[in-house]
């Protein structure tokens, strides 16, 4: 029942009809000549500073998903800080959000690299409502960006791909560059590209909106394929070429490219949004190296109780063999610090039995059986053992691992030679025990 | 005779008296006078005073008192006011006379007035920026730091710099930083730009030639930038004595320039010594190794516990006296070194513990290339050694200001080389000591030069309508550059249209930015030095006997794509010259009139225009040692090179031809040799590097302005061919050996009868018998009269007896 329930809930045709409100300005219908729009399906928009071309689509797909605060939480923190309640309040409100992705001249910045089109999108009646701001040449710049600022006012938040380090620095070069329209402030601005790197590296190594979309998302289940898309590195040219009198059509592939980009990132954020979510156990379809990252991802950002809770899961449903160490390793130390040695101690034997970071598990064993078990035998031969394993690393190592390597040589020295301190103490005790006890039998 | 010994008695009676004794030591030797050529006294100088103008912010007057200054020289103070009356202004001064406080003081001043001031400070190089940031950072201590002030070049950590950009009142770079680093990215600097109220230019009189046309360019951009955030900076300017520092300036800077001049700092007395090494051979006019000479030198004044500096002009000649004076005072046990080498390539912390070491003298010597010309704070020493001319007379002046205690004496010795420049100065003393005739030039409009910079400016702000960019038709030039994919019209507005970074790709000092690399595989690989690109096609193709040090190599393998040369170790008794081949094509000729004003009948003509040089290396001879016997020869394939450019020439018609007295070889070899002594003398005039200039000889078309006519012409080398026609009339070339011209050609043209002039001094004064390579070249490369006939052609330049003025 449930599945048909799902089923139903993805049909675009029992969704609302398209929405009514639309509270932006209408737009004009392009001229015969204006090729450009024609091929784009777009109106020609006017604002004081002149006019640019528009593209607006209502998708159904991706689907609203409404921000779940403990994955806000987790999204908008920088490290320690606070976020403040100016933000969150904006944050906590999908109304206030807008989804930008620019496609540009270049990929050099400096003030010579323009932004000539602009895709925006914010949720709307339950889909996802894009607009494209297409600059006909240079002298559209500064419609596009007042038309820019505007939703900006509207829509204080930006979600963005990549956006920190290279859209929004970008824009602002081109807001200052125009002396008269003042650069947007933003309430937050959440980029999805570390999260999704720390999400998913392990599984995918490159973490491209393309490669997300193709093995995180699944594009056929979304409602768009990446069929004939254009490859970034021509966008560009295609754009100098169009300004140059060249063939609009290889832009209507770029305008469609923006277009997928912007429900990728949008349909990005209903993932990483219900992964994030406290409560939303993860199914079982999950990827287990996908909850090894997410892990990593929640310990990272202070979450330690569900982070080794993922991690637990990540290992019950399997990893290959370096990952699976790697997060055995997590686990046991993740268990150290909540105080669970017993539990921790089992997992370094297990690491043990499975060779993986043999030198630390015997390490962390030695300590534990010194500390907790008050075991020194055994603490002795796990000392011993993490000194040779760590001897036969030496003489594999780099200058630089070897110095490393040196110091933990060193700490595994002083554990030896206090274990043994300690053990002939007690041996010594334990003999001069037995001797009074002999004498008293005496 | 030497002039006069007559060192006055000062103060310090005992250094003056220890520097007396090693001069006449000198003295001694140098019975025939030949060897101390001028020793000039110059007597200590009292200070001018003035006081602080009223206008001066309190606090920055007691930051100045708590650093011991309570009044101004005269010249600091008319700086300030100048610059406080908001004009443009230059400061001539020479070293050590407080320059630097002429442009802190009215820019700290207006930052005190006003926080939201900023200023950006220009130095040629990255050190001087440091050295000045310690000065400018004490005074803002003394004002509790009130004010930011940051270097800000390639050394700067990037998590620095966005905290710079914002804190930075006053910004101390370089024009290469400047140029790619902070003008295509002004939106950055926004509040910098908005409020920039000062731009610094110190050191001006080495913006020149290429590097001058580069910063003019960058300036035009920067100006662009601080009009469109609303702002008119006003520039300070500080520089060496050149002749021309009011047209420099003026040229630089594209506005009016007040010229302040007059020195009022105190000057120590001070004696300047040329001192030319012992002929060994008179006829081949061959002197004793000036390396050598310059540490014996050196070497008396350190014994005598003079602080000395000794000046190389390469790196490899400080070290190689370095070791020698290191080895003359050997390091005491448990002590430190005495004598320390100072250059590019040491670590900044070795150079600052030289520099204290000099400034408390527990260095008592240093042997430094020009790193130590410009104004780094070392103190003053007892004397300077400068081992060969550094190649102006402003950076000589530089050096030997180096020297000069403030009470007390001092001596600095210009060791000459036999190079032509050295030779005539040691041998015409009031060139150097009157009034200096050196002029820096640029040429900011030179279209390869302009065009970049165009580029770079359409990348930092579309170019309008109205703009004006130099003398450049911008509106043409863009329509090109559009044409050419770089640019686009959109409105009335031209854009940027590439994905490249266009100022990644101009270097502002590109004469010698395309050097090859030379590897010593005698062992295992070294890399033993380089060379630009123009010489190695002649020094290091195959075959060739490369010297280095001292050391002869045979040059195994030419990498040309690599640029990379493959030399080993060999011991041979031939050198190797290589033949090159080139043609110089007249484009068009801009100006052409008899060679001479004051003698319009004179059977000559000089021009200056655009030609198109072809040059290629063709071949090579191999020459015996000393008799310069032809021993061999060699063919080889290099590719050839072609460059548009500027170039000045002389026509020397039949009549003049017909008037010598001399066989047509004889003839021709007077030409050549002529024209060696004409280049020069030329790169003293224009304050330029010997390879700035490229000669050529070639027949002067029948139609000057036929550009169908190839003019052939070859090389000094290879010319002399037996089938020489008997008259045609020759042009002598002296081109700009940089594509597109670097402004040397006009000013030729304008100095020609100066030129000729001190040619004739030049090789009158020489005395060789047949030519040696201070004057009209080796003689065993020219036809014996070829002394002679040069002479003879330049005395009917110079109406026959030499007295053109």
């Amino acid at each position: 029942m449930a599945t048909l329930d799902h089923k139903f809930s993805r049909l675009a045709a029992l969704k609302p009809a398209r929405p009514p409100a639309v509270r932006f300005t209408t737009l004009r219908e392009p001229c015969e000549e204006d090729t450009m729009a024609r091929l784009l399906g777009a109106g020609v928009s006017t604002n004081r500073f002149g006019e640019h071309l528009a593209v607006r689509n209502w998708f159904s797909t991706p689907e609203f998903v409404a921000p779940h605060s403990t994955s806000l939480q987790l999204l908008s923190q920088q490290r320690d800080d606070v976020v403040s309640r100016r933000t969150r309040a904006a944050l906590e409100n999908p109304e206030k959000w807008l989804f930008l992705d620019t496609e540009t001249t270049g990929l050099a910045g400096g003030t010579g690299t323009y932004a000539f089109l602009i895709g925006l999108a914010w949720w709307d009646a339950g889909g996802l409502q894009v607009e494209q701001l297409f600059m006909r040449d240079f002298a559209e710049e500064h419609s596009v960006l007042c038309e820019l600022a505007a939703r900006l006012a509207e829509r204080p938040v930006l979600v963005t791909f990549n956006g920190k380090t290279f859209d929004w620095p970008l824009l602002e070069n081109r807001f200052r560059m125009t002396r008269s329209i003042a650069v947007p402030s933003l309430a937050a601005h959440l980029d999805l590209l570390h999260p999704a790197r720390a999400l998913w590296k392990f599984r995918l190594g490159s973490v491209r909106l393309t490669d997300l979309e193709r093995e995180v998302l699944n594009p056929t289940l979304l409602g768009w394929r990446r069929d004939g898309d254009v490859s970034s590195k021509f966008i560009p040219q295609f754009y100098f070429d169009y300004l140059r009198g060249g063939p609009p059509e290889p832009l209507l592939g770029v305008a469609r490219h923006n277009q997928m980009d912007l429900r990728g990132l949008a349909a990005l954020f209903g993932k990483i949004n219900a992964l994030l979510a406290e409560g939303i156990s993860p199914d079982e379809q999950m990827h287990g190296l996908d909850l090894f990252g997410l892990s990593k991802f929640l310990h990272r950002r202070g979450d330690k109780g569900r982070a080794q809770v993922a991690c637990a899961q990540a290992v019950d449903l399997g990893l290959p063999v370096e990952f699976h160490s790697r997060a055995q390793y997590d686990l046991a130390l993740m268990a150290k610090r909540k105080g669970e040695h017993q539990r921790a101690a089992e997992i370094w034997h297990e690491i043990l039995a499975y060779s993986g970071d043999a030198i630390h598990a015997c390490e962390q064993l030695a300590i534990h059986y010194e500390l907790r078990v008050k075991n020194y035998e055994r603490a002795l031969e796990f000392a011993h053992r993490a000194r040779r394993l760590l001897h036969t690393q030496a003489n594999r190592a780099n200058f630089f691992a070897q110095r490393g390597i040196a110091r933990r040589e060193d700490l595994s020295l002083n554990r030896i030679k206090r274990l043994e301190g300690r053990l002939s103490k007690r041996t010594g005790k334990l003999l001069s025990l037995g001797e009074t006890r002999a004498t008293s039998t005496v | 005779m030497p002039e006069s010994l007559a060192v006055r008695t000062a103060t310090d009676t005992s250094s003056i008296t220890r520097v007396r004794e090693v001069l006449d030591g000198f003295a001694l030797r140098d019975r025939e006078g030949e060897i101390l050529t001028a020793v000039r006294h110059f007597p200590a100088r009292t200070a001018q005073w003035a006081p602080f103008p009223a206008w001066v912010h309190p606090d920055l007057l007691a930051a100045y008192k708590a650093k011991g200054i309570d009044r101004l020289y005269s010249h600091q103070a008319a700086a300030a006011e100048a610059a406080h009356e908001e004009k443009n202004i230059v400061i001539v001064t020479p070293t050590a006379s407080g320059k630097t406080l002429c442009y802190n003081l009215p820019v700290i001043n207006a930052i005190l007035e006003n926080s939201d001031t900023r200023a950006i400070y220009l130095f040629p190089t990255k050190a001087l920026a440091q050295d000045q940031l310690a000065e400018v950072h004490d005074l803002n201590q003394r004002l509790d730091n009130r004010f930011g002030v940051f270097t800000y070049d390639g050394d700067t950590p990037s998590d620095a710099r966005k905290a710079i950009r914002e804190k930075s009142h006053i910004v101390l770079t370089n024009p290469d930083m400047l140029h790619t680093g902070i003008l295509p990215h002004h939106t950055r600097w926004t509040r910098l730009f908005e409020n920039l109220k000062y731009i610094v230019l110190d050191e001006l009189h080495t913006y020149r030639g290429v590097f001058g046309s580069h910063l003019c360019n960058v300036l035009r951009r920067l100006r662009r930038i601080a009009n469109f955030y609303g702002c008119q900076p006003q520039f300070i300017c500080c520089s060496a004595t050149i002749a021309n520092p009011g047209e420099l300036a003026g040229k630089l800077l594209e506005t009016d320039v007040e010229v302040l001049n007059t020195n009022g700092a105190p000057a120590a007395e001070k004696t300047f010594v040329f001192y030319n090494p012992p002929v060994v051979n008179r006829a081949l006019g061959i002197r004793r190794s000036y390396i050598n000479e310059a540490c014996r030198v050196s070497q008396e004044f350190l014994k005598r516990d003079l602080q000395t500096m000794v000046f190389a002009n390469s790196r490899l000649h400080t070290e190689l006296m370095l070791t020698y004076l290191q080895q003359a005072n050997p390091q005491q046990p448990g002590r430190a070194a005495t004598i320390r080498g100072y250059r590019g390539g040491y670590l900044p912390n070795e150079r600052r513990d030289i520099e204290r070491g000099l400034r408390d003298g527990q260095i008592r010597g240093v042997v430094s290339t020009s790193a130590l010309e410009l104004g780094i704070d070392v103190g003053s020493l007892d004397t300077v050694v400068m081992a060969g001319y550094p190649g102006t007379i402003a950076a000589t002046w530089q050096r030997a200001g180096r020297a000069g205690r403030r009470s007390g004496s001092s001596c600095a010795v210009l060791v000459a080389s036999s190079a032509p420049l050295d030779q005539f100065i040691v041998r015409n003393p009031d060139y150097f000591f009157g009034n200096t005739p050196e002029h820096a030039f640029i040429q900011p409009d030179n279209l390869e030069i302009l065009i970049n910079h165009l580029k770079c400016a359409a990348f930092e702000l579309p170019i309008g309508p109205e703009e004006r960019f130099g003398d450049a038709d911008v509106q043409d030039l863009c329509a090109r550059l559009a044409e050419a994919g770089f640019l686009h019209r959109a409105g009335e507005n031209y854009h940027w249209t590439q994905e490249a970074y266009p100022a990644d790709t101009v270097s502002l000092r590109s004469v010698t930015s395309d050097n090859f690399v030379i590897i010593d595989i005698t062992g295992s690989p070294t890399v033993i030095g380089e060379v630009d690109f123009s010489s190695a096609l002649t020094t290091v193709h195959e075959k060739a006997i490369y010297i280095h040090g001292g050391q002869q190599y045979h040059v195994e393998y030419l990498d040309f794509k690599e640029r990379k040369a493959y030399v080993k170790r060999v011991d041979v008794d031939y050198y190797t010259d290589a033949i090159r081949y080139t043609q110089v094509r007249i484009l068009e000729c801009a100006a052409e009139t008899r060679a001479s004003d004051s003698l319009p009948k004179i059977p000559a003509l000089r021009s200056f225009g655009d030609v198109l040089v072809r040059s290629q290396v063709i071949g090579f001879k191999k020459l015996k040692f000393f008799t310069n016997e032809n021993i061999g020869a060699g063919n080889l394939e290099l590719p050839e090179n072609e460059m548009h450019t500027t170039s000045y020439w002389i026509t020397l018609e039949r009549p003049l031809l017909e008037s010598l007295p001399f066989t047509i070889s004889e003839r021709q070899s007077g030409m050549f040799g002529l024209l060696h002594a004409l280049a020069s003398v030329a790169t003293l005039l224009l304050m330029c590097d010997r390879r700035d200039l490229g000669t050529a000889i070639g027949e002067k078309p029948p139609y000057p302005n036929d550009q169908e006519v190839a003019v052939e012409a070859v090389q000094l080398r290879d010319r002399i061919s037996p089938n020489a026609k008997e008259f045609f009339e020759p042009n002598l070339y002296l081109f700009d050996a940089y594509p597109g011209g670097i402004g040397f050609s006009e000013p030729l043209y304008r100095a020609h009868d100066i030129l000729m002039r001190r040619t004739r001094q030049l090789i009158v004064a020489c005395a060789c018998a047949q030519g040696c390579p201070s004057c009209v070249g080796p003689a065993g490369d020219l036809a014996p009269r070829a002394k002679e006939a040069a002479l003879a052609i330049l005395d009917r330049l110079c109406n026959s007896n030499g007295e053109a003025r």
